[in-house]
């Protein structure tokens, strides 16, 4: 077995945890900033802990998935 | 009256099957000129919850217009006046019709990278010094990451074009790398013609690096490729 591994996320993204965390990462960490501040209330929780949660989640899951990937091949 | 922003687009007159924005509000247009124009919900409230349906709200928006042309998407939580939005595009309509052109016909396609290092030190040696010595044994170690890192950047970007050549019309990549692991991410814009050639080419592309593990994502809206900050900073220099 390989230690190589690649994930390929193509029309299917929607129904995948991992394609979720990466559209979550697009969209909460990328874009056009407009008016040099950005609005948000949840809580206490500012967008830079939002952010770096969804970053974090990203690469657990995105190991996790691999490694689920590895013990069934 | 407050705006939710969801993205500046060119060419869009009228909005057919727009899904629902944010908190289930319904999207309109503001126009700021013949062909320039944002899609914006009304907020109804000053600040509006971050939650998974309304990030994937926002998405949906910005994702449904890519069907049509190739937007500038704001950032999930972009809340301004009508005031605001008139008077940052007023002030930089220039970088964003430069930026819209940019984009035009694109779609933006991102690549992870996980690699593991061989034989990683770990930090034995820091454990019988003294605190001062161990803070210079860790400086040390977090500037030759550093260095380490901008010097797999080079050879990513690099290798990323001799595979993908022509493809790639932009791109951005950061390297995270720790003592054990290297993290990378690759941004790139591509003509949204050239998907399914670009996945063939990058599906290729990884069976020459067993050593690395690659995701592959897309196609996006032009999320990486949207904001004109770098265009204002690199007026003074800095970049």
């Amino acid at each position: 077995m390989s230690d190589f591994d690649q994930i390929i996320v193509g029309e299917e993204w929607e129904n995948t945890d991992l394609s979720l965390l990466e559209t979550l990462d697009h969209v909460l960490n990328r874009g056009l900033v407009i008016a040099g501040e950005i609005t948000i209330a949840v809580a206490d929780i500012d967008l830079i802990f939002v952010g770096l949660n969804v970053m974090v989640s990203s690469v657990e899951t995105a190991q996790e998935v691999l490694r689920r990937r590895e013990a069934t091949e | 009256m407050r705006l939710y922003v969801y993205c500046l687009t060119e060419g869009i007159k009228r909005l057919d099957k727009t899904p629902r924005g944010v908190s289930g509000a319904p999207v309109q247009i503001v126009e700021f000129d013949e062909d320039l124009s944002a899609l914006v919900s009304v907020c109804r409230s000053d600040a509006f919850q971050v939650t998974r349906k309304n990030a994937l709200a926002h998405h949906e928006v910005v994702r449904s217009i890519t069907e049509q042309t190739t937007p500038l998407p704001a950032r999930f939580g972009t809340v301004v006046t009508i005031e605001q939005l008139r008077n940052y595009v007023s002030t930089h309509h220039q970088a964003i019709k430069a930026k819209l052109a940019h984009v035009r016909g694109g779609i933006e396609m991102t690549v992870r990278m996980i690699q593991s290092i061989a034989g990683a030190e770990t930090s034995e040696l820091s454990k019988n010094v003294g605190p001062g010595t161990a803070f210079l044994l860790e400086k040390r170690r977090e500037i030759l990451r550093d260095e380490a890192g901008a010097v797999q950047k080079g050879h990513l970007s690099a290798w990323l074009r001799e595979n993908l050549g022509e493809l790639i019309k932009d791109e951005k990549i950061s390297v995270t790398a720790s003592e054990t692991v290297v993290l990378a991410r690759a941004d790139h814009l591509i003509e949204r013609v050239d998907v399914q050639e670009y996945r063939t080419k990058m599906a290729k592309a990884t069976q020459e690096r067993p050593d690395i593990r690659f995701m592959v994502s897309g196609p996006w809206p032009p999320y990486s490729f949207a904001n004109i900050e770098l265009e204002f900073s690199s007026q003074f220099g800095v970049s």
